[in-house]
């Protein structure tokens, strides 16, 4: 807790002071799956420092993204075969971020330019996602990336115009960062943009790791790294604990 | 109370699992059946993914047939020989069973494949069930006594003509091993791809194919559903890395609560009011799972990460 107050210190004092660009850290930055875990709610802190923004002449605006890692996704079409639903028409995404999530102060299209916000990448339409075809590269059907934008966002891992950033005095800004309890493991990339005026002034960018640990962790390197003492584990539990259910069961 | 499944890679709340493992646990306890023919539908239908669903079942079953293949076996109601070439032919069945799922699950096929063999085979020995048991319940009603079978009219000709004839003491059989070995290599391709024991195809293969004497069918079938559901869990660990053993554990955990209690019903109802009860449920599993694939679904799309479906 010292800790974080210290953090927040800091930042104010990098808001009146004379120190560098923008400044931007997380409450944690480590995030560990454990037995309990049930999702995480991160507080991202953020001062704007003594930047090209003249916080004082003119409104600015927080804009963050935070990027989970990139995976190989597929998505599913299923159609009528036969008289039945099956899943027939799928598009590979070689790289899909497994969590996607973008914050702001305003409204998007109140901030700036749909064109400031493509080139920067910014927002679910503005991320570069291209379709394996088999033979190559391709733009894929946008009917397959809205879906991939639908049912991640049905699970909480894409949240676009949900979370606002809240400036808490002239330089110093908070938003909320929920990471839904299937959050993907891996690197996250927390990105934030100040605009204004319509175009970004200044920029930040810091890393968040999500790990499974302990417990969680070993189990899941054994099951993929030793499958088939993994099993023969699994079935020595399933005898032992059938065993001893038969024996307890008898009184 | 959320606890996170390390394999299963979700959330699940902790009495949500034990309760389902108690509720069918106690309709498995009242039956006299294994139930993974419940268990492994439920899973899918709280969230866990098919894959996941089945290849840890079969870790559960294991676990579930341990303690009813002690009790026969101290009653001497298990058939060792009979149950090993039931065994070999399981092993071979669960084996390719396993990469079909496998392979299927690669193309994004699994679902379908698990929900028809569900619809199949859930369908015509649930129709059979209770045919039998209502015509049961009809005779019984009217005092009708139908005539014994006498025991050298059991098998048809054309197994008595099979080659590779074995001799099975226990069950009194001198048959072709080749029909036990087939028997038990078709439970191993359900048991692999279905997350059950086969139990509810196997039980009455022993009775009206191969003849086996009631005193040893149940004590057998459990015996090798023990090797042949090890042998399962075993390959989708090696395979696809889908058994969740915590998830195994709290099923076993919550279905030994609810057999017990089960049981106590169970003796209450007559055995065919029982079978015609159990019939109608195995229907209406049977009947969940067709509807899920005649009946257009709300969401045509659905979405996997490539690195969770094995990349075989």
């Amino acid at each position: 807790m010292l800790g974080r107050l210290l953090v927040v210190f800091s930042l104010l004092l990098g808001a009146t002071g004379a120190a560098g660009a923008i400044v931007t850290d997380l409450s944690n930055n480590r995030i560990e799956i454990r037995y309990s875990f049930d999702g995480a709610e991160l507080i991202l802190f953020g001062s704007t420092g003594s930047t090209k923004v003249d916080i004082r002449a003119e409104d600015y605006d927080v804009v963050i993204v935070v990027r989970g890692p990139e995976t190989p996704t597929v998505v599913r079409r299923k159609g009528r075969v036969a008289g039945i639903w099956v899943n027939r028409d799928n598009l590979r995404f070689p790289a899909a971020p497994g969590y996607y999530a973008v914050a702001a102060t305003r409204p998007l299209e109140e901030i700036a330019s749909p064109i400031a916000f493509a080139s920067y990448g910014i927002g679910f339409a503005n991320l570069p996602l291209v379709a394996d075809s088999g033979s190559g590269l391709m733009a894929p059907d946008p009917d397959f990336r809205e879906a991939l934008f639908r049912l991640r966002s049905s699970e909480g891992l894409y949240r676009q115009e949900l979370d606002t950033v809240r400036i808490v005095r002239q330089g110093l800004f908070r938003t909320d960062v929920h990471l839904p309890a299937n959050v993907p493991v891996g690197e996250f990339i927390v990105e934030t943009f100040i605009f204004q005026g319509g175009s970004v002034k200044a920029r930040d960018r810091i890393t968040l790791s999500v790990d499974k640990e302990g417990f969680e962790r070993a189990v899941y390197d054994y099951a993929h790294n030793h499958p088939f003492f993994y099993g023969i584990t699994a079935v020595i539990v399933a005898l032992s604990a059938g065993w001893l259910a038969g024996v307890l069961g008898k009184k | 109370m959320p606890l996170y499944l390390p394999i299963a890679e979700l959330s699940m709340n902790i009495f949500l699992v034990i309760g389902m493992g108690a509720v069918v646990g106690f309709l498995s306890g009242m039956f006299g059946v294994g139930g993974g023919f419940l268990m492994t539908p439920l899973l899918i239908f709280a969230g866990v993914p098919p894959a996941v669903a089945v290849a840890t079942e079969s870790n559960e079953i294991t676990a579930a047939s341990v303690s009813g293949a002690l009790a026969h076996w101290r009653r001497q109601g298990v058939d060792v020989k009979m149950g090993a070439v039931l065994i070999v032919g399981g092993a071979v069945g669960s084996f390719f069973g396993a990469q079909v799922f496998t392979y299927l699950r690669s193309l994004g096929q699994v679902d379908l494949m698990i929900s028809l063999a569900y619809v199949v085979f859930l369908g015509s020995v649930g129709g059979l069930m209770f045919w039998e048991s209502a015509r049961a319940i009809i005779r019984q009603r009217r005092g009708y006594v139908p005539p014994p079978i006498p025991r050298e009219d059991r098998h048809k000709a054309w197994i008595h003509a099979l080659p590779f004839k074995m001799r099975f003491r226990k069950s009194r059989l001198y048959i072709s091993a080749l029909l036990p070995l087939s028997i038990g290599m078709l439970v191993g391709v359900l048991a692999a791809i279905m997350g059950v024991g086969g139990g509810f195809v196997m039980v009455p293969a022993m009775i009206y194919i191969l003849g086996m004497p009631t005193n040893v069918v149940v004590g057998t079938s459990l015996f090798q559903i023990i090797f042949v559901t090890s042998l399962t869990t075993i390959f989708h660990s090696v395979n696809t890395q889908t058994v969740d053993i915590f998830l195994a554990v709290l099923l076993l955990f919550g279905a030994v609560i609810g057999a017990q209690v089960g049981a106590r019903m169970g003796l209450k109802l007559k055995a065919e009011q029982l079978r015609a009860l159990l019939a109608l449920m195995v229907l209406a599993v049977c009947v969940k799972m067709g509807l899920g694939l005649a009946i257009e679904p709300d969401e045509l799309y659905s979405v996997a990460d490539v690195a969770d479906l094995g990349g075989h």
